[in-house]
């Protein structure tokens, strides 16, 4: 059985690198969906790690390693990353749309029809993307 | 002999999903000519044929020899369909076609059954029933999505299929004079399938002459990308126990979603108790 030095020591690598992703998120105007996705699941992961030790433990240091997480969660990543990305996310699937059905009107070769579905695809990676996203928005809505 | 012609075209799918190298987002062949393993009557495969070439879905053909069998390789994109259905939003399972010579094998195995009518609901570019009718089938073609129905319409010059643009839930089926029906139904149950079977089973169920009389053919699937229904019947168990159903038998075919995959579609077919 872990010590509660070793799950603290554990929560504070996972802390660690949530405060990566997040300064790497900050730096970038534009995520890409691996970046989005890494995030999102870091952010659950800690999250859930966080209500968990803050049932079991006593110890008044992990208790405030617990805090400060949840702040950098709260106002970094729910109160500006997390909008900037949805906002991103739906500028860009409007525009992908838009250039796609403009596009439907001519009469296009098998070379552009087969590259056009690769936009295709991105597209839909997209919308998967933001209904994940979208899921998480419900969650800090309702806490 | 239909449960060989099912078996051989899984086995010509499956070979040719093997050599297949081209970039299309679907693809599907047809047997160019009657054969030992496809004893299907030309004129019959010359409509299969035509409903591709005529097809603006695909963008290209060319013959191929698979196994023993000489074919013609249909190259398509529904990409731009995908587009505007999810626009729209009206419709409960996007586009995605069975093979059209999977449409002919099942609708052959209705007729056999001695149904009269099909009846195909979220029918997409309208393959099933115009298979129904080159087999002197009555067809009625449903489908919500009004840029798929004006592709029917396109398909529908010579060989009525009775393409409808309407939201099957709501539909007057009353009008269609049904004798003795069988209903397909478009979309897995996991990926929006059930609920329109639902809200079609309760209409057909109301009208008392077709409740003991229809059929029913559902689109199912073993994959474990889907959650499974605790009654099996590839997702459809529970639906077909909840209406007093019991299935018949179950068919399983090559279709556009399954083309990468090692499980053909099962088409499971079922009426009345």
């Amino acid at each position: 059985m872990a010590s509660a030095e070793d799950i603290s020591q554990m929560f504070h690598s996972e802390y660690l690198k949530l405060q990566n992703l997040i300064n790497t998120a900050n730096s970038k105007t534009d995520m890409n969906i691996h970046e989005i996705i890494e995030t999102y699941y870091q952010i659950m992961n800690v999250s859930s790690m966080a209500t968990m030790l803050k049932q079991q433990t006593k110890s008044n240091e992990l208790l405030d390693r617990i805090r400060e997480t949840e702040k950098l969660i709260s106002e970094q990543f729910d109160s500006i990353i997390h909008p900037k990305i949805m906002a991103n996310l739906t500028a860009s699937i409007q525009e992908m749309t838009r250039a796609l059905q403009s596009g439907n009107s001519t009469e296009k070769s098998k070379e552009k029809i087969e590259s056009d579905a690769k936009l295709f695809e991105e597209l839909r990676q997209k919308m998967s993307t933001k209904e994940f996203v979208d899921q998480y928005e419900i969650g800090i809505s309702h806490d | 002999m239909i449960e060989d012609l099912a078996k051989n075209l899984v086995e010509l799918k499956n070979e040719f999903a093997k050599s297949y190298d081209g970039k299309s987002q679907i693809q599907e062949v047809i047997p160019k000519s009657t054969s030992s393993l496809f004893p299907i009557a030309e004129p019959h495969l010359e409509s299969l044929h035509q409903f591709a070439t005529k097809n603006p879905i695909y963008y290209n053909y060319f013959e191929k020899k698979i196994g023993s069998v000489d074919c013609v390789v249909y190259e398509g994109d529904i990409n731009r369909y995908w587009l505007n259905s999810i626009q729209h939003g009206s419709s409960k399972a996007p586009f995605s076609p069975t093979w059209i010579m999977s449409g002919y094998v099942v609708t052959l195995f209705a007729k056999h059954l001695g149904f009269s009518e099909v009846i195909d609901i979220g029918s997409g570019d309208g393959r099933i029933a115009f298979c129904a009718k080159i087999l002197d089938m009555e067809s009625f073609s449903i489908e919500i999505d009004d840029m798929l129905v004006d592709l029917q319409k396109l398909l529908n010059k010579t060989i009525d299929f009775h393409p409808h643009c309407s939201d099957a839930a709501t539909f007057d089926y009353n009008s269609l004079n049904l004798k003795h029906p069988i209903f397909f139904i478009g979309g897995l149950a996991q990926m929006g399938g059930n609920a329109l079977a639902e809200d079609v089973l309760q209409k057909i169920h109301s009208i008392s002459h077709l409740k003991a009389n229809a059929g029913w053919v559902f689109a199912g699937t073993f994959s474990q990308k889907y959650a499974p229904d605790p009654k099996n019947e590839a997702g459809w168990g529970s639906l077909i126990e909840e209406h007093n159903l019991k299935s018949i038998q179950t068919i399983s075919l090559p279709t556009a979603w399954t083309f990468h995959e090692t499980e053909s579609t099962p088409y499971i077919f079922s009426q009345s108790i």
